[in-house]
């Protein structure tokens, strides 16, 4: 069995770019400790599956979506023609209140203090005068029955009865009402009419409703801009009979906690548009609480519990915590997706491990990696991105300083834009691990290995497991064997481990107890990857099948089988309705678990695709390659979207990402942390923690 | 409580002090009054409604007559709220009215507490700035633009600050 990658078919890819494979030492990892045990010797090779591949391939192109024009703004002429009837009196309406209102205030109370019902905004109007029409408040309305007799009482309540039936100019307060109320019917001859009765009356009061007008809004305190008010004189009202477009400003008109409701349903860039049109509306705008909306309608929100099997990492949401500026994490989360978009990332490499690096999982606070040196490292996952511990037999500090990436390669992908490369740091005096006896580390290379809070498991060319307690600096709390030969990958969640061997077994252990549950058999060849939701375990084969399982059942399912060689890596969505696999053919497979059909093929590379990594959140496939390139697809038109080849100086052999980064791992001995949210100023308010 | 029981309607008494009767499954579309015929008991007395004039108190009638048989808005959750400006077509037609009655009505319904319809009111006013500029919101609803250009150039720039790295 050897990794070497006999090209069986010729596709044109690589035939116009020959790899540069074969210029890499790799012999050294020929034998038991490689890490991935390829099956080559499948053989289909025939035209019409080029063709296939082919004929997917342009799907997924025309699979793109277009986006959907907003749907126009409303058409304020439509809104017109449909009310042309209502709408007069409405105005008029309107009208007659303010002025019967100014009418009665003038023959029942000669008071200064009466222009509150004199105008449509009838805005934090409290007090005297009563303007019963003010939404905000709510108090009881016990004494605004008609059965109260008190002058007070007269004013809230009967005083606008008059109201309504203001056409008709009232002399008192008992006069009864000489229009009907309902509007329902002969509502054009009233309006008629009372535009004729009104029309004089109108002009008569103009000037003094202007005045009035001007002392409302000053006593209003919510800063309602006078200028918008001009617009609404009575004469303007009548003239509405023409033409009804009298515009009102919603900031001005509703609350505040209304407008934010009415901002929320906007988006992003209607909302930085919307606080452009004055100071009130900035304000309201600009809010955190509004902003909060937005930024969870694109982003989502913290989700209660990651049950997820590996999902500890950030979705790059910001800490849980009041007062959070919304709207400048909603701009930094922009600028970091407009890096994603154009490739734009700084390379940042972890220096250190003495040789190829396996594997590898990060958090927001640190990056551990697993080495063929024997090691397991934790970085710190910030600047100066230090080298926290060292599990394992100490190490030679004989760091190689080769070189960091391959410029020849860059020149047809993004190369790093910055480029940090700290110098090998050993954790403070590196302290020999207690019991220094062998029993502790594993006696081969770290192949694989997943952590959450509370444990980290490590699988081994050594044929074992070993389980670490995180929260105890990772002191290890259990071994576990059973495996024939060295476990290739590794995967655990609440109750399960579950760790998938070259012996062609997929062992299923209790989280709690180590003790093993189940041995799932049928793969007839090494099992190099395998994931785990809920009861179903997914398992991809160098003999070139990727098969579903029941762990309950301890059965297989379905199988997924790749159309000609080996199958390196696999990814089960966390929905376990898609599951992704990649291999010896170059492409990337994507299946439907329930019914098993081929969705698509996603390709690019040109050397077996080792790792894979999908970020559902965020819409992301990542992939890593023994071409020495990572790739990033788009999850829903499976298109490439960045390819960063070189940048390290050999085979891709593990790839992860979150929101702002892929921390890929390479046979140069050497990690590098491809960072999108580099020096992005604010890029640590979307840190979780 | 087993609604129209008792009687089968009530009467609302708008600000201007109409009385307006309604069946009673319509009037309990309003979170506000449900909660005060559970808590009073209906007397049979007329409801006062302080803040809702006669106009807007039969359009909002209106609205929840239409959708008297609506199930009670399914999920609470704000996110879902919020999700989409669609409104379905009898309710667009209904909000075609000129913007001091929508005002009206999503200041009642905010009152009266009828969520869907305030919903359907914010909405209709977020279309309304949708999409558009600065200066065709400002159009809109007759809004004064009270930035010097110095301050506009600043909120253009802080809005802009992501797309120039």
């Amino acid at each position: 069995m050897t990794p070497q990658t006999t090209l069986r078919r010729q596709r044109p890819r690589t035939a116009t770019n020959p790899p540069t494979a074969p210029s890499i030492p790799w012999s050294h990892h020929q034998g038991s400790s490689c890490g991935l045990n390829l099956d080559v010797d499948a053989s289909l090779c025939d035209e019409q599956e080029q063709t296939l591949v082919e004929v997917f391939n342009k799907e997924c192109v025309l699979e793109e979506k277009d986006h959907t024009v907003p749907p126009p703004p409303r058409r304020r002429g439509a809104a017109k023609s449909f009310s042309h009837l209502r709408h007069p009196v409405g105005g008029l309406r309107a009208l007659g209140r303010r002025l019967s209102v100014s009418i009665r205030h003038k023959s029942s109370s000669k008071h200064a203090a009466h222009e509150e019902g004199t105008t449509g905004h009838r805005r934090n109007v409290s007090g005297n005068g009563g303007d019963s029409h003010s939404p905000w408040c709510r108090e009881p309305s016990i004494n605004r029955r008609p059965s109260l007799n008190s002058v007070s009482a007269l004013h809230s309540f009967y005083a606008p009865t008059t109201l309504i039936t203001a056409p008709i100019p009232g002399r008192g307060l008992e006069q009864p009402p000489i229009l009907p109320n309902s509007l329902s019917a002969g509502a054009a001859a009233r309006a008629a009419a009372a535009a004729q009765n009104e029309l004089a009356r109108a002009e008569r009061h103009a000037a003094k409703v202007a005045e009035q007008r001007v002392a409302l809004d000053s006593e209003s305190g919510i800063g309602i801009d006078l200028r918008d008010r001009s617009e609404l004189s009575v004469l303007s009202l009548s003239l509405s009979l023409v033409s009804p477009a009298n515009s009102l400003d919603p900031v001005a008109y509703l609350p505040s906690e209304v407008m934010a409701q009415v901002l929320a349903y906007l988006d992003p860039d209607s909302l930085m548009r919307a606080e452009l049109v004055s100071s009130a509306w900035r304000d309201q705008a600009s809010s955190h609480h509004v902003w909060r909306h937005v930024f969870r309608q694109a982003h989502g929100r913290h989700r209660a519990s990651a049950t997820a099997t590996k999902k500890k990492q950030s979705s790059g949401l910001g800490k849980t915590m009041p007062n959070q500026d919304w709207k400048k994490m909603f701009l930094v989360r922009r600028a970091l997706e407009y890096r994603w978009k154009e490739g734009k990332a700084a390379a940042i490499y972890l220096n250190g491990h003495q040789d190829s690096v396996y594997c590898a999982q990060f958090d927001e606070d640190k990056i551990i990696t697993g080495s063929r040196d024997r090691t397991i490292r934790v970085w710190d996952a910030h600047y100066p991105w230090a080298c926290r511990k060292i599990i394992g037999p100490s190490p030679g500090n004989s760091s190689s300083a080769g070189p960091m990436n391959n410029p020849a390669q860059q020149s047809t992908g993004k190369a790093p834009f910055l480029t940090i490369s700290p110098p090998s740091s050993a954790p403070d005096e590196a302290e020999p691990f207690e019991l220094p006896g062998a029993e502790n580390y594993h006696s081969a290379s770290i192949l694989c290995l997943q952590f959450d809070d509370e444990i980290l498991v490590t699988g081994s060319s050594d044929y074992t497991c070993i389980v670490y307690d995180v929260r105890n600096d990772y002191r290890p709390i259990r071994r576990l064997q059973g495996h024939r030969a060295g476990v290739l990958d590794v995967c655990f969640d609440d109750r399960y481990i579950v760790s998938c061997s070259k012996d062609s077994t997929i062992c299923v252990w209790d989280r709690q107890t180590g003790a093993l549950v189940k041995k799932l058999l049928g793969h007839e060849g090494p099992v190099n990857a395998v994931q785990l939701r809920g009861d179903l375990i997914v398992s991809a084969s160098g003999d070139g099948v990727a098969k579903l399982w029941n762990i309950t059942s301890g059965t297989c399912v379905k199988e997924f089988p790749s159309k000609d060689r080996g199958l390196a890596c696999i990814e089960f969505s966390e929905d376990a309705r898609t599951i992704l696999t990649g291999g010896n053919d170059k492409v990337i497979y994507q299946f439907d678990a329930n019914t098993g059909d081929l969705v698509q093929e996603l390709e690019g590379h040109e050397g077996l695709v080792r790792s894979l990594h999908l970020d559902s959140l965020n819409g992301r496939i990542v992939s890593g390659s023994y071409d020495m390139s990572v790739k990033v697809f788009d999850v829903n038109t499976g298109a490439l979207s960045i390819n960063l080849p070189g940048w390290t100086t050999s085979w891709m052999l593990s790839v992860k990402s979150d929101y702002r980064r892929i921390v890929a791992t390479s046979q140069d001995s050497r990690a590098v942390i491809m960072d999108f949210g580099y020096g992005l100023d604010g890029i640590e308010l979307l840190e979780e923690w | 409580m087993s609604s129209g029981t008792p009687s089968s309607t009530i009467t609302l008494t708008s600000s201007d002090g109409v009385d307006v009767t309604v069946e009673r499954q319509v009037a309990e579309r309003s979170v506000l009054i449900k909660n005060m015929l559970e808590d009073l008991g209906d007397s049979g007395e007329a409801i006062p409604v302080p803040n809702v004039n006669e106009a807007v108190l039969k359009k909002v009638i209106e609205w929840c007559t239409h959708h008297k048989l609506d199930p009670p808005s399914a999920g609470d959750d704000d996110d879902s709220r919020r999700k989409t400006t669609d409104i379905d077509e009898w309710d667009q037609k209904f909000m075609q009215v000129d913007q001091e009655m929508l005002f009206e009505i999503i200041l009642a319904a905010n009152y009266l507490d009828i969520k869907a319809l305030l919903d359907v009111g914010c909405k209709t006013v977020a279309n309304m700035i949708k999409g558009k500029s600065p200066e065709e919101i400002r159009k809109t609803f007759n809004i004064q633009n009270d930035f010097t250009p110095e301050e506009e150039d600043q909120i253009r720039r802080e809005n802009e600050w992501a797309e120039d790295r």
